[in-house]
């Protein structure tokens, strides 16, 4: 594997995220992502999936048992945000570890950085630059950010404090 | 405007096997025809040699970050023929020692 940094695994991130969006034609929040996981694009249908479970141990695990359709695994009983957010983080796996992913080569730069690249990726599928500005310009209000965005509350801050830098 | 295309052709191949499919077979400069590089920064792109996509991705991403900050410090700096500043009445002006 190559070297790369930060910044360049995070623009890689957001792009993939923004090829997503582009495929959802997202252009309001909440981003569907669900939606996403159920009629994905053609390169990802043995990739995605989502099984409701009944679990105390983890909000949302990926799994893809050998030669069959992977799925992320979540809580049935978690509120819209987190669930949002937990399904976000693992279609990033989802997309990585399947086929087109490793031709694209996604697994050899983002797997030995899976976790802070599963919680870049959500965010950015969540929260595109693009719809917090519009957000922002119509005057959207802070406190209801993370419910429109469909965001936990700690990454809609981090998300709303980034998106104030931008340009 | 060379660091949008390129976000947009990323982001188009990860949902357009298409695009991987060109760059598999070589082909990368075709892709790269239809969108907005300049000539010299085309056939830099072109000639990364990459083990895959990402890879080429991120190769890319340094080339035409580098390109736009060159551009930048271009568009900063001062030309020679301008003098030392950049009010050319005032340097135009004989001064007396």
């Amino acid at each position: 594997m190559k070297h790369t940094t930060r910044e360049e695994r995070q623009w890689l991130l957001k792009n993939i995220a923004a090829g997503l969006n582009e495929y959802l034609n997202t252009t309001s929040p909440p981003v569907p992502v669900e939606e996403l996981l159920l009629h994905p694009p053609a390169p990802y249908e043995q990739d995605f999936g989502v099984v409701d479970i009944f679990t105390r141990i983890w909000d949302a695990t990926f799994v893809r048992p050998l030669n069959k359709k992977g799925s992320v695994f979540v809580r049935v009983d978690l509120p819209p945000e987190d669930r949002s957010y937990a399904l976000a983080r693992e279609t990033l796996l989802a997309l990585i570890s399947g086929e087109y992913g490793r031709r694209l080569g996604l697994h050899e730069t983002l797997l030995p950085y899976l976790n802070e690249s599963a919680d870049f990726f959500a965010a950015e599928l969540l929260a595109p630059d693009a719809l917090v500005q519009s957000y922002k310009a119509q005057n959207g209000k802070e406190e209801e950010f993370a419910e429109t965005f469909r965001l936990p509350a700690h990454v809609a801050e981090s998300r709303w404090e980034s998106c104030s830098t931008l340009q | 405007m060379s660091m949008q295309s390129l976000n947009n052709l990323v982001a188009r191949s990860i949902i357009d096997p298409g695009v991987v499919h060109l760059f598999g077979e070589g082909k990368l400069k075709t892709i790269l025809d239809d969108m907005e590089f300049s000539p010299p920064l085309r056939d830099e792109l072109v000639s990364i040699t990459a083990s895959n996509w990402t890879d080429f991705a991120v190769q890319a991403y340094r080339v035409v970050k580098a390109a736009e900050a060159a551009a930048e410090t271009q568009v900063q700096l001062p030309s020679p023929l301008e003098g030392l500043t950049r009010d050319s009445s005032w340097t135009d002006q004989e001064q007396v020692a």
